[in-house]
């Protein structure tokens, strides 16, 4: 009893640290596969490079920073110290394209 | 498992509907060889950022402009532009090729004569001369370009004194129906002015006339303005042998022909745009040619273009120090050479390219200098591939005033090197040091020490 307890705990800290760190993308932005991105609420339409579509992808998955590091770093040549500064980078704009949801809204 | 190439993430707004004149997304190529001879191997070998010159090509652009003029014209010298760029080893690829020197100053001069180009093939311009530089090229039989009649007085006073005659010609400036009209520079045409220091100096019988030199302007798009140019001073050149019965040794077109780099604020590349050597030769000659001198007084055609001879064999090659994101989302790139030494940043929306091919994604990019200075732009608001810190650049056509109006400010300037026609590298200005600065300055003796 004790042990689910502590796992309860343990499940509900993750909970809440991937909630920090996690980004989403509008519910009403249109993403295609190839990449094009269409938001109805300003007209406005995007388009993503394949990593960049990718990474939009994950986030739309539910998965946090972590997790998508793992998965690029798996895949493509790079470090993690570079791919932090370039995610942070991409979500920086995503954010002032205003395609995330604003902070404490998700 | 060998793992994939990585691109920055990157998200681009979608500008339906907007006209381009280009209909399609630029895509900028890279360059990753100048002359067979890899950048990143230059780079490794003199450090970044670094300058590189192209001895073919300077050959290559000198043979091309001697041809279009000589294939029209009997009589054709030309004469390198030392301020275009005086680095000796650009200059001695020219005196092999045949040109004589054109220079500006007395620095210039002696610059020209340490180079070993004898004092009679030196053409001596600007508005200052002091009397020791004029001395020194009426000794040396140099061609001295006068601009001014106190110049001219000066002259006259000097041939009184000395056993040598001075060889003179006038500095002619017009209108040639171009903005800006430049005559601060020589005597001037349309009011008399030229003609009367050309009567003054055939009065003299201590001086020798040789010839008449004009320059019109710089980054010049019009072939016409020298077409109107040499039917000026061929006029000025009919009177003299009418008048006096003198015959000139020489008619001096100057330079300022445009080179292919883009201005700033044009609308189409300088690639398409500036005429070629041909369209500048058939303007001059034709008239030259068709003038009334006769077919023998024909006097020789000087030429002393120098933006357009250098401009495309030089280039500067780099590194990417970092990026950043601007206050409006667009992206900045900050590349380890500045306006420093770029001067030419400031009229040229210069062509940048990457060294290795890094993506074909391209962003709105503004190219920052290294220098903590606002003024530091390399390249506003251009489509540029995402090159990361540690990635390489190099600037094409930087080869003209750069190596001459840089600045040695915030930080030093880098080495220079000569690729020659197999490619192979050759050191031809050292990198500074902090002692190469700090050996012209004197401390005084009160200020040696101090206490923090």
């Amino acid at each position: 009893m004790p042990e689910m307890v502590f796992v309860a705990l343990i499940v509900g800290l993750k909970q809440t640290y991937c909630k920090n760190t996690m980004v989403k993308i509008k519910k009403n932005i249109a993403i295609s596969d190839s990449g094009f991105v269409f938001d109805p609420g300003s007209g406005d339409s995007y388009s993503l490079n394949p990593s960049g579509l990718e990474i939009v992808q994950m986030i739309k998955l539910g998965k946090d920073f972590s997790a998508i590091l793992e998965a690029v770093t798996e895949k493509y040549e790079v470090d993690s110290g570079s791919f932090e500064r370039y995610y942070y980078d991409f979500i920086a704009t995503l954010a002032q394209l205003h395609l995330t949801e604003p902070d404490g809204k998700d | 498992m060998t793992k994939l190439a990585f691109e920055r993430p990157i998200i681009q707004r979608i500008n339906a509907g907007l006209p381009s004149k280009y209909g399609m997304s630029h895509r900028l190529e890279p360059l990753s060889h100048i002359d067979g001879t890899p950048i990143k191997d230059l780079i490794g070998e003199f450090g970044s950022p670094l300058f590189v010159l192209s001895e073919s090509t300077i050959r290559k652009t000198y043979k091309e402009a001697h041809r279009a003029f000589s294939s029209r014209y009997p009589n054709v010298q030309f004469a390198w532009s030392y301020k275009t760029n005086y680095l000796n080893a650009v200059c001695n690829v020219f005196h092999q090729e045949g040109a004589w020197a054109e220079v500006v100053s007395g620095f210039e001069y002696d610059k020209a004569i340490a180079n070993g180009v004898p004092g009679e093939l030196i053409l001596f311009n600007g508005p200052d001369k002091s009397t020791e530089d004029l001395q020194k090229a009426i000794r040396n039989n140099s061609l001295i370009h006068l601009d001014h009649f106190d110049e001219l007085y000066e002259i006259i006073h000097l041939s009184k004194e000395m056993t040598e005659r001075p060889k003179v010609a006038i500095r002619v400036n017009m209108d040639t129906g171009i903005y800006p009209k430049w005559d601060r520079f020589g005597f001037n045409y349309e009011n008399g002015e030229a003609w009367d220091a050309l009567n003054r100096i055939m009065a003299n019988k201590n001086l020798d006339l040789m010839g008449l030199h004009t320059h019109i302007g710089t980054y010049m798009m019009s072939v016409d303005a020298y077409r109107i140019a040499a039917g000026k001073l061929a006029d000025l050149a009919i009177k003299l042998e009418r008048k006096h019965g003198h015959v000139l040794k020489y008619i001096d077109m100057g330079g300022g022909f445009a080179s292919k780099n883009t201005l700033r604020g044009a609308y189409y590349p300088g690639t398409d745009t500036a005429p070629s050597f041909d369209d500048f030769a058939e303007a001059i000659t034709s008239v030259l040619m068709s003038s009334d001198i006769k077919p023998d007084h024909l006097p020789m055609l000087i030429l002393e273009t120098g933006r357009a001879m250098i401009d495309d064999a030089g280039y500067l090659v780099g590194t990417v120090i970092a990026n950043k994101r601007l206050a409006d989302g667009r992206r900045a790139t900050i590349l380890d050479a500045g306006v420093n030494l770029l001067f030419t940043a400031f009229w040229y929306e210069h062509d940048v390219r990457p060294v290795q091919p890094v993506s074909d994604q391209t962003e709105d990019t503004t190219l920052y200098g290294p220098l903590c200075m606002n003024i530091d732009v390399i390249r506003g608001n251009v489509m540029f591939p995402l090159l990361k810190k540690g990635d390489q650049y190099v600037i094409k056509r930087v080869g003209a005033y750069n190596n001459t109006q840089w600045m040695q400010f915030i930080t030093l300037r880098p080495n220079v090197v000569m690729l020659d026609s197999k490619g192979n590298p050759h050191l031809i200005r050292k990198r500074e040091v902090l002692e190469t600065i700090n050996s012209q300055e004197v401390m005084p003796e009160h200020l040696k020490q101090f206490k923090l």
